[in-house]
């Protein structure tokens, strides 16, 4: 029985070293994808007003009138340049475009790039490597395992017989409640 | 000591072998097959579901159109692509035309109307266009690029045409009880950066339901990314309606059915309407099927072959 509880005290221990890297990377990245809607958690997007000073047509607008869009943004050359619509031109550069309104003569610029830390985070949490997918499948099964092996780790008053039981159970109350609001409201 | 670490490091990593690094670019030669017999395909393009309903909807138009496309012998195969979520995916299909040796693939998006899906990530996909956004996205969603050997046509859209309009009149006239009465109510799935043009074709097929049903009240809302997949615009949408008639019918303009927009977030947006049952006239179809849209797939892949043809013949 004593070597049980040391082998669980071990295992409990070493996993939790192993994985405590990965379990920052999932909390981080959690938090970032739950407030996906309020932000982009994957890109740094800047966006810069542009006004052309004059409106134009699609017929207009040629390779040398798209190098002096640019030129208003910095850009000196593009890749290709396309009319979503009659009145709309989109230019493409290196991380960047340029979508103009040619009718007002307005537009913006947007710059793209990849939010540090978080993108590389989100790439992990979303599985977006290929045959990631089973690493975090043995990493969950691991926080499974830390999960259970820490309810035994302590005896008495502050085990699992003690106070551990009431506060697992006052732990299952605020999914219990979510989950009986979706429900029943 | 160190004989349980190592046993423990070793399950670990004992599934971690088949970890192969992240997708990569494709390396395309876009110089096409120039001098070859000309070998042209057709490619439906759609953007992909999770719902098999949705995805056998696109295949069911696919298996529609196939034959008429083929009737003639200019066009060697018809096949469709799902943009995300599933394969057969876009540069599946790509290189499965390479192989069969195609010249020319005839790229149909089944798009409602101008989306970055449409103007940004098809071209991005295929090797047209390198939107930085649409790259690093496709990325992250694991969305393969692939410029083929042969040259690709992008076709336009389903609102480049009146389908969208005549389809959402027959199903209100299938549905309604009351004009008089009624008002229209279209959930679209929307976009943030042309939410414009997505309103104005909205508008306009209003009002066409307006003159050919008489029904001459009408708003929209959005169940898609723009609306973060919540009812609420749906919701808002039927009130603004209900505000000038004592009825609504809610038609959802999305091009076939998924339960997650039909019946979870529509049908949870229409369940927040006080007495629905007597306010609200719902039926969670969609564009297709619909043979106008089959008609359309038909007449723009053979417009665009002959467009092919002639182009090559001039060379």
């Amino acid at each position: 029985m004593k070597n049980i509880r040391s082998l669980n005290v071990a295992a409990h221990r070493d996993f939790g070293y192993f994985f405590s890297s990965l379990i920052i990377v999932y909390c981080l990245s959690g938090i970032a994808l739950n407030h996906v809607n309020d932000w982009n958690p994957d890109f740094i997007i800047t966006k810069e007003n542009v006004s052309l000073g004059k409106t134009y047509t699609k017929e207009q607008v040629t390779r040398e009138v798209i190098l002096g869009f640019g030129k208003k943004v910095g850009e000196t050359n593009f890749k290709v340049f396309d009319f979503p619509t009659n009145n709309q031109v989109k230019i493409y550069y290196d991380n960047a475009s340029l979508h103009l309104n040619l009718e007002s003569g307005t537009g913006v610029y947007e710059n793209v790039s990849r939010r540090p830390v978080f993108y590389q985070a989100n790439v992990i949490h979303r599985n977006s490597l290929n045959g990631w997918k089973w690493a975090s499948d043995i990493f969950a099964l691991m926080l499974i395992a830390i999960n259970i092996t820490g309810l035994f780790i302590l005896k008495g008053k502050y085990g699992l017989k003690g106070r551990g039981k009431w506060l697992i159970a006052a732990g299952t109350v605020p999914p219990l409640v979510a989950i009986l609001l979706m429900e029943f409201l | 000591m160190k004989t349980r670490l190592i046993i423990m490091l070793a399950l670990v990593f004992a599934g971690l072998t088949g970890f192969i690094s992240s997708c990569k670019d494709s390396t395309a030669n876009p110089a096409g097959a120039a001098g070859a017999k000309q070998k042209t395909g057709v490619l439906l393009v759609n953007h992909g579901s999770r719902s098999a309903t949705w995805r056998q909807a696109l295949l069911d138009l696919e298996a529609s159109a196939k034959d008429s496309i083929l009737a003639g012998g200019d066009v060697h195969g018809v096949k469709t692509a799902f943009m995300e979520y599933n394969e057969p995916s876009i540069a599946t299909r790509l290189k499965e035309f390479d192989a069969e040796g195609c010249t020319d693939v005839i790229i149909v998006p089944v798009f409602l109307t101008v989306s970055p899906h449409s103007f940004d990530d098809i071209p991005t996909i295929i090797g047209q266009k390198e939107d930085p956004q649409s790259m690093e996205v496709l990325k992250i969603e694991k969305i393969e690029r692939y410029t083929p050997k042969a040259k690709t046509h992008i076709t336009p859209l389903l609102d480049f045409t009146d389908i969208v309009q005549k389809n959402i009149l027959r199903r209100v006239k299938a549905i309604s009880k009351d004009t008089a009465n009624e008002g229209l109510v279209m959930i679209a799935y929307g976009d943030e950066t042309y939410t414009k043009e997505w309103s104005a074709l909205l508008n306009g097929v209003g009002e066409y339901v307006k003159a050919n049903a008489g029904i001459n009240a009408h708003a929209h809302g959005w169940c898609g990314h723009i609306a973060h997949y919540n009812p609420d615009s749906t919701t808002v949408a039927i009130n603004r309606v209900l505000s000038k008639k004592p009825k609504a019918i809610v038609v959802p303009v999305l091009v076939a059915h998924d339960e997650m927009f039909q019946v979870k977030i529509i049908g949870d947006g229409i369940n927040k309407i006080e007495n629905v049952a007597e306010k609200i006239t719902y039926k969670p179809d969609a564009i297709l099927p619909d043979p106008n849209v089959t008609n359309w797939v038909i007449n723009i892949s053979r417009e665009y072959v002959m467009k092919v043809q002639n182009r090559t013949a001039q060379k």
